[in-house]
C-alpha cells in the first residue's frame, strides 16, 4: 500500500523549487557534496593562510644571535602575558564568524534532511532494515524479506533500521545514507538514488569477526522494474527467511541463524 | 644540603646509572658518596633496582611514568604497524579478522590510556611540584601507588592477550558486543578489569595532584600566576576526577555484567546499548581534552621559552581553557548523532560542540602571535611544539567538518574520523615529545644530541603526515575494517610507509636519549635562554629536596628563602609558611588562621594552647599516635578492594590518615637531620600494585558468578583467594607503616587555606564518589525509563520486595550519623568513654544495617512466586540487577566505614583522638556521605 501509485515521482529538488536557494537541497548525495565542497575549499584556504602565516613569522622572527632584549623573560619571574590582545581578538572574532556561519548554514540542511515530511513521507517506499552478525535483512511492507536491498530510482525510500544482536551502523556510502542499527531501538533515515545500478551497503561499527565482510547489495532499479519485482513478492517467497514482518527481537532461523552461530565464535 | 648536592646527580636518570657513573663528570667518583646520604630517607641509591621499587619521590615517580609510558608507546605502536601491514592491500593478509579486531581495540586502549595520559603525567609528576615550589606531592606514597597501579594495570592488559585473546570490541567497547555472549574470551574480561585498575590509579592520582596544586604552591604563587603547564595539569586533573568517575561506573557495571551476570547491557528489550554509549562518551569526550591539555601546556611553555616572548593574552588563554574544561562535559552526545536521539538534542549538542571549538581558536592564535617580534630558536623542543600546532590546526579544521551534523552523518565510522582524531591526539603526542626533549636535560642532567633531535623531528613530521593525511583522501574506508575500496590501495600504501617512517623516527629518539645519558654534555641549570619557570632555577637534575631553600614569589619574583624563615618578614603577602620541622609547634600560636595544623584547626575553639603545648613538648608521642591512623583507612581499601573501584576510595582515605599522622612533629629523623625529615621510600605501594594485579587475574576467570570447572577454574579461584589475602596484607601493611610526608603550612592555598591536605583530599575524593553514584543512579533511571517507569518496571519486581527493610535501614543509618556527631563532641570534651561509646554505637548500628540487608537479600534470592520461580537473583532481570548492584555498591561503602570504625575504636581505647580528633572528623565526613547516598537510594529503589 505504500508503493506509490505514480512510479515516476519527481525528485525532492523539483518538489521544493522555492527552497533551493542558499541552503543545499536535493538527494543526500547532492547536499553532502555541496556542503563538503564548500567546507573543503574554505578549510583549505584557512589552513593554508594560518599555517603559512605561522611559518612565515617563525622564519621572519628567527633568532639571529643578536643582543638579548632588555625585557626578555628570565628565570623566576612571575608569568605575565605579552601584548597583542587586540590582534588576538580580531582573529578570534573572525574565526568565530566563519565557523558559526558555516555551521548555521549546514543546520538549514540538517533541518531539511531531518524534516518529518522527508523522513516520514506517507506514500514513500518503506523498508525495515535489520542488522545481524554479519549481514543485513530487508523487510518490505508486504512481509517480503530479502538480503538484497532493492529500491526504485528517483524516489524517496524510508528506512527503519534496527539490530537484533549488537550495535551496528548501516550505511550505503555512495548514496550518502547512514544510521546506527541499535538493538532495541529504531532509527529512521531515508535515501534517494538517481542512478540505477548496484551499490553496496555495509556496517560501520565494529561488531565482531565478520565486521569487514558485513555487506549487502543495494540494487537501484528503474521504477517500473521495481514495480514488477515488488508485485511478485510476498512474505512466503522471501529470499532470506520467512517470518513476521515487524521488527524486533525474534528467534533467528534459516541463513541468518547460521551466520549468528558463526558469529558467536567471535 | 651538604651531602644532597652530589646525590641528585645520580638521581635523575634511571637506567643509566652505571654508564653515568663511569662518565667523566666531576662527581663521577663521588657517586658512591652520594648514595650513602640517602639513608636519611630510607631511599636506596638510584643505581639499585630497589630504589625504583620503593621510591615515593615525585621526580623518581615521574621518570618511572615516562619510561613506562614509552614502553606502552612501543607496544601500541607495534599493534598499529601490524594493522598498517594488513591494510597494504584490501582483505585479510597477516591477521585473522578477530586478530585484527584485537589489534585495533588494543591499539586504541593502550595508546589512549596507557601511553598518552601517563606520558603527560610523567612530566606532571616531575615538573608540576617544581613549578609550584613544592618539595613533593601532598601524598607521596599515594603517588607511588598510582604509578604501580598504572604499571600493573598495563601488565594485566598484556596478560589478556594470553587468555584466549584480548578484548576485540574497539576502544569504545560498545554494548552489547562487550558482553561475554559476543566476546567470550577470558582475556576480554581481563582487559576490562585492567581498565578498571587503571581508573583506580587515575582517581588516586587526581586526588593527589588536585590537593597538591590547590594547597602547596609557593608563597605569592596565586592560581592566576601559575605557569601554563601547571594550569593545564590542574584543569586536566579536575576533568579526570569527574570523567573517570563516570568511566569507573561504566566499567564496574560492565565487569558485573561480565563476571557476575548482571543484565545492564544485555542486548534488547531496554536501552542497554545506548546506556553504554552515554556513560562511555560522558567520560570519552572530556578524555579528549584530558589527553590534549597537557600537550597544550607543553606548547605554551616551549613557545614562550623559544621565542623569548611572554604568551599573548595569557589570561584569555587560561579563561579559554577553563571554559573548555567545563564545557567538555556538555558535548558527549555529538558522538551519538546517528543514534535515536532526537533533533532537538542534536541541535543542542551541535551548538555546544561548535561552542567548545571556539576557545581553541583563541588558544591557537595566542600561540601564533607569541612568535611575533620574538627570537624564534628552532631547537628540537620548539620544532616539535611548532609542528604540533600545525597538526592541531589541521585536526581542528577537519573537526569543523565533523561539527556539521549533515557531514558527520556520512563521516561516521570512516577514516575521516580516524584521520581527524589522529591529527588531534597524535598532534598532542607531538607536543609531548617536544616536552620530553625540553625537560630531558632537567631530568637527566645531560643534553641530548641536537642533530639527532632534529633528524627525529624531520622523520617524525614527514612520517606523521604521510601516515595520516592519505586517510583524509581515502576517507571512505570504513573504520576498523581491513576491506576497503580498491581505488584507495595506493593511499593506504603511502599511509603504511608513513607509519614505518614514524615508527623509525622513534628509534632515533630512543637511541639519542639513551646514548646521551652517558655521552651527552652536562646540562646547566637552565640550558634554555628565556625560560622562566622554577624548575630552571635549580640544578639539573634537581636534588632530592628540590630547592636550596624555601621558594617564594612574595617579592614578585622567585627567591629561595632560608629554611625556617618567615615570608612575613619580607612581604606580608605570604603568611604562614614556616619551616615545618623547626617551628611546627609554635605555629598554632602565631598563625593567624592560615593553614593551621590539623589539631589546632579542628578544635579551634578550645584547647589551642593545650595542643600547642603538646606539640612542642611531646611531639614524638603525638606523632606516633598520628602516624598510625592510616591503618584503619587502609583496611577500607582491603574491603573495597573486592569491589575494585573502591580501591581508590580506600587509597585516599588511607592518605588522609597518613597526613593526619604527620601533622605534628618529626620523630628522631628530625633530630639527626632537621632539614630532611620526610620519608621517600615505601615498598607497600609496589606490593599493593602487585597483589591487585594477581587478584584481578584470578577474578578474570569469573563468569556468571562462578569459576569454570576443572583445573583452570581451580587455578583462577586459588589465585583470587591467595592474591586477595595478599592484597589485604599489603593494604594493612601500608596503613601501619609510619611514613612522613610533607607538612604544612604551605604558601598559597586559596581557596582551601582553612582546610588541611588530608581533609581536602577526602573532599575531592568524595566529589568523585558523588559522580560514581550519580552514574549508577543515572543508569538505573535510564534503564527504568526505557522499560517503562511504572507499570513494566513493577512487573520485574516480586511483591516480596517491600519498603519495610529499607525503611528500617534508613533509620539505622540516620541514627548512626547522629552517633558519629556525638563521637566528635566526645573528642572535643576529651571524654574517652564517650568517644568509645559513640563509635561502638555507630558500629552496632552499621552492622544491624548490614544484617537487615543480608536478610532482605536472602529472602529475595529465594522468592518463590509465579513470576519468579527461581528466585529474584542478581541476574534475573534489569530491575534486580540495578537493585543489587547499586545498593551493593552502597553496602560496600558501609562495610568500609565499619572497618574504619573498628579501627577508630581500637585506637580510642588506647587514648587516641582526644588531642587530635581529625581522624574522627574525617571518618564522620565519609560516613555522612554514605548516609546521604542512602537517602537517595531508598526512595529510588523502595518507594517509587
Amino acid at each position: 500500500m505504500t508503493v506509490p501509485a505514480d512510479p515516476i515521482r519527481p525528485s525532492l529538488v523539483a518538489l521544493h523549487p522555492a527552497q533551493s536557494g542558499i541552503i543545499p537541497r536535493g538527494t543526500r548525495v547532492e547536499v553532502f557534496q555541496q556542503i563538503f565542497d564548500v567546507f573543503l575549499v574554505l578549510g583549505t584556504l584557512v589552513g593554508v593562510v594560518v599555517v603559512g602565516y605561522m611559518v612565515y613569522n617563525a622564519y621572519k622572527y628567527r633568532d639571529d644571535g643578536g643582543e638579548r632584549p632588555d625585557d626578555a623573560p628570565k628565570v623566576g619571574e612571575l608569568p605575565t602575558g605579552g601584548g597583542g590582545g587586540r590582534k588576538l581578538f580580531l582573529s578570534f572574532g573572525l574565526s568565530t564568524i566563519i565557523v558559526v556561519s558555516l555551521i548555521l548554514w549546514t543546520y538549514g540542511t540538517l533541518l531539511y534532511v531531518e524534516d518529518e515530511a522527508t523522513v516520514e513521507g506517507g506514500d514513500d517506499v518503506q523498508i525495515d532494515v535489520v542488522g545481524y552478525r554479519f549481514g543485513w535483512d530487508f523487510v518490505y511492507p508486504n512481509g517480503h524479506e530479502t538480503s538484497t536491498l532493492r529500491v526504485p530510482a528517483n524516489e524517496t525510500v524510508q528506512l527503519n533500521v534496527t539490530s537484533e544482536d549488537v550495535f551496528h551502523t548501516f550505511g550505503v556510502p555512495e548514496l550518502r545514507v547512514k544510521t546506527d542499527a541499535i538493538p532495541g531501538q529504531q532509527t529512521q533515515t531515508w535515501l534517494e538514488a538517481e542512478e540505477t545500478g548496484t551499490y553496496r551497503a555495509r556496517c560501520f561499527e565494529i561488531c565482531g569477526a565478520g565486521h569487514s565482510y558485513m555487506t549487502a547489495e543495494v540494487e537501484v532499479m528503474r521504477p517500473s522494474d521495481y514495480e514488477n519485482w515488488y508485485a511478485n513478492t510476498s512474505a512466503e517467497n522471501s529470499s532470506a527467511v520467512a517470518g513476521p514482518s515487524e521488527i524486533g527481537p525474534r528467534a533467528t532461523a534459516g541463513p541468518r541463524a547460521s551466520a549468528v552461530s558463526q558469529g558467536v565464535v567471535g | 644540603m651538604t651531602d644532597e648536592t652530589s646525590d641528585p646527580r645520580t638521581d635523575g636518570g634511571e637506567r643509566v646509572r652505571e654508564s653515568r657513573r663511569g662518565a667523566k663528570r666531576t662527581d663521577g667518583g663521588t657517586a658512591a658518596a652520594g648514595h650513602e646520604t640517602d639513608h636519611h630517607h630510607g631511599l636506596p641509591a638510584p643505581s639499585s633496582i630497589k630504589r625504583w621499587l620503593v621510591t615515593t619521590n615525585h621526580k623518581d615517580v615521574g621518570i618511572l611514568y615516562t619510561v613506562t609510558a614509552l614502553f606502552f608507546l612501543v607496544f601500541g605502536g607495534v599493534l598499529a604497524l601490524l594493522m598498517r601491514v594488513q591494510l597494504w592491500t584490501p582483505g585479510a593478509t597477516i591477521l585473522e579478522p578477530l586478530q585484527y579486531n584485537q589489534a585495533v581495540s588494543a591499539h586504541g586502549l593502550i595508546m589512549i590510556f596507557w601511553f598518552l595520559s601517563p606520558f603527560a603525567f610523567g612530566f606532571a609528576n616531575y615538573v608540576v611540584p617544581l613549578q609550584i615550589g613544592a618539595k613533593d606531592l601532598a601524598f607521596p606514597r599515594l603517588n607511588a601507588l598510582s604509578y604501580w597501579l598504572y604499571l600493573f594495570s598495563g601488565i594485566l592488559f598484556g596478560v589478556s592477550f594470553f587468555q584466549g585473546g584480548t578484548f576485540a570490541g574497539g576502544w569504545t567497547m560498545y554494548a552489547p558486543l562487550n558482553l561475554p555472549v559476543y566476546t567470550p574470551n577470558i582475556g576480554a574480561s581481563t582487559a576490562v578489569l585492567a581498565l578498571l585498575l587503571f581508573v583506580v590509579s587515575v582517581t588516586v592520582s587526581s586526588v593527589n595532584f588536585l590537593t597538591t596544586m590547590h594547597r602547596m604552591r609557593a608563597e605569592g604563587l596565586t592560581l592566576r600566576r601559575m605557569p601554563l603547564f601547571t594550569w593545564t595539569i590542574l584543569l586536566t586533573t579536575w576533568m579526570m576526577l569527574f570523567a573517570f568517575a563516570a568511566l569507573l561506573a561504566a566499567l564496574m557495571i560492565l565487569s558485573a555484567d561480565r563476571l557476575i551476570g548482571t543484565q545492564y547491557f544485555a542486548a534488547t528489550g531496554h536501552a542497554g546499548s545506548l546506556l553504554w554509549a552515554h556513560l562511555f562518551w560522558f567520560f570519552g569526550h572530556p578524555e579528549v581534552y584530558i589527553v590534549f591539555f597537557p600537550a597544550l601546556g607543553v606548547m605554551a611553555e616551549c613557545f614562550q621559552t623559544f621565542t623569548g616572548k611572554r604568551i599573548v593574552g595569557r589570561k584569555w588563554f587560561i579563561a579559554a581553557m577553563v571554559l573548555v574544561a567545563l564545557q567538555s562535559f556538555l558535548v558527549w552526545m555529538h558522538h551519538m548523532f546517528l543514534t535515536s536521539i532526537n533533533l532537538e538534542i542534536k541541535t543542542l549538542f551541535m551548538a555546544t560542540t561548535i561552542g567548545i571549538s571556539l576557545p581553541f581558536d583563541l588558544m591557537v592564535f595566542a600561540l601564533v602571535y607569541t612568535m611575533l617580534k620574538g627570537r624564534v630558536r628552532f631547537t628540537t623542543p620548539f620544532l616539535f611544539s611548532f609542528g604540533a600546532l600545525v597538526l592541531f590546526i589541521l585536526g581542528g579544521i577537519t573537526g569543523v567538518f565533523l561539527g556539521a551534523v549533515v557531514l558527520d552523518y556520512e563521516f561516521r565510522g570512516t577514516y575521516w574520523v580516524v584521520a581527524h582524531f589522529h591529527y588531534v591526539m597524535v598532534g598532542g603526542i607531538t607536543a609531548l615529545v617536544g616536552g620530553l626533549y625540553y625537560w630531558y636535560p632537567k631530568m637527566t642532567g645531560k643534553m641530548y644530541d641536537k642533530f639527532l633531535g632534529k633528524l627525529h623531528f624531520a622523520m617524525y613530521f614527514v612520517g606523521f603526515n604521510l601516515l595520516y593525511f592519505p586517510m583524509f583522501v581515502a576517507w571512505e574506508t570504513p573504520r576498523r575494517d581491513f576491506v576497503y575500496p580498491e581505488i584507495y590501495t595506493t593511499w593506504h600504501q603511502l599511509s603504511t610507509v608513513g607509519a614505518f617512517l614514524l615508527g623509525a623516527s622513534f628509534l632515533v629518539m630512543f637511541y639519542n636519549l639513551w646514548v646521551s645519558l652517558s655521552t651527552g654534555e652536562d646540562a646547566s641549570d637552565n640550558p634554555w635562554q628565556f625560560s622562566t619557570t622554577t624548575e630552571w632555577a635549580i640544578p639539573s637534575p634537581p636534588p632530592l629536596e628540590n630547592f636550596p631553600g624555601k621558594p617564594s614569589f612574595s617579592s614578585g619574583s622567585l627567591e629561595f628563602l632560608p629554611d625556617g624563615s618567615d615570608a612575613g618578614d619580607i612581604e606580608p603577602a605570604g603568611p604562614g609558611g614556616r619551616e615545618p620541622a623547626a617551628t611546627d609547634g609554635g605555629e598554632a600560636t602565631t598563625d593567624g588562621g592560615e593553614a593551621a595544623t590539623d589539631g589546632s584547626e579542628t578544635d579551634a575553639d578550645d584547647g589551642e594552647d593545650d595542643d600547642d603545648g603538646k606539640l612542642v613538648t611531646d611531639g614524638g608521642r603525638v606523632m606516633t599516635d598520628g602516624g598510625q591512623p592510616m591503618t584503619d583507612d587502609e583496611q577500607v581499601v582491603a574491603d573495597d578492594g573486592t569491589a575494585g573501584a573502591a580501591d581508590a576510595n580506600a587509597g585516599v582515605a588511607d592518605e588522609k590518615a597518613t597526613d593526619g599522622g604527620t601533622v605534628t612533629v618529626y620523630d628522631e629523623h628530625a633530630a639527626d637531620d632537621e632539614e630532611h625529615g620526610e620519608d621517600h621510600a615505601s615498598i607497600w605501594p609496589f606490593r599493593i600494585g602487585l597483589t591487585s594485579f594477581l587478584f584481578l587475574v584470578g577474578l578474570s576467570g569469573l563468569r556468571q558468578g562462578s569459576f569454570p570447572e576443572g583445573l583452570e577454574g581451580g587455578a583462577y579461584l586459588g589465585l583470587t583467594v591467595v592474591a586477595g589475602v595478599g592484597l589485604l596484607w599489603a593494604l594493612v601493611g601500608m596503613g601501619r607503616e609510619e611514613f612522613h610526608g610533607l607538612e604544612g603550612p604551605f604558601g598559597e592555598s586559596w581557596p582551601f587555606t582553612g582546610i588541611n591536605n588530608t581533609k581536602l583530599g577526602v573532599w575531592i575524593f568524595l566529589a568523585s564518589d558523588v559522580v560514581l553514584f550519580g552514574a549508577f543512579v543515572g543508569s538505573y533511571a535510564f534503564i527504568r525509563v526505557a522499560e517503562g517507569w511504572q507499570n513494566n518496571w513493577h512487573h520485574l519486581i516480586p511483591a516480596d520486595h517491600v519498603v519495610l527493610p529499607g525503611l528500617i535501614n534508613t533509620y539505622l543509618l540516620l541514627t548512626s550519623s547522629f552517633t558519629v556527631v556525638l563521637a566528635l563532641v566526645a573528642c572535643e570534651k576529651r571524654s574517652k568513654w564517650g568517644l568509645i561509646g559513640s563509635l561502638a554505637t555507630t558500629l552496632v548500628l552499621g552492622i544491624a544495617f548490614l544484617i537487615n540487608k543480608a536478610m532482605e537479600w536472602q529472602h529475595l534470592f529465594h522468592v518463590h512466586s509465579e513470576a519468579f520461580p527461581n528466585g529474584w537473583n542478581i541476574g534475573t532481570n534489569v530491575a534486580s540487577s540495578t537493585f543489587y548492584l547499586t545498593t551493593g555498591l552502597h553496602a560496600l561503602h558501609v562495610i568500609a566505614g565499619l572497618v574504619i570504625t573498628l579501627y577508630l575504636i581500637a585506637r580510642a581505647w588506647n587514648g587516641a583522638y582526644l588531642d587530635d580528633d581529625q581522624p574522627v572528623e574525617l571518618f564522620g565526613l565519609y560516613w555522612h556521605f554514605v548516609d546521604i547516598v542512602w537517602l537517595f537510594l531508598f526512595p529510588l529503589f523502595y518507594i517509587l
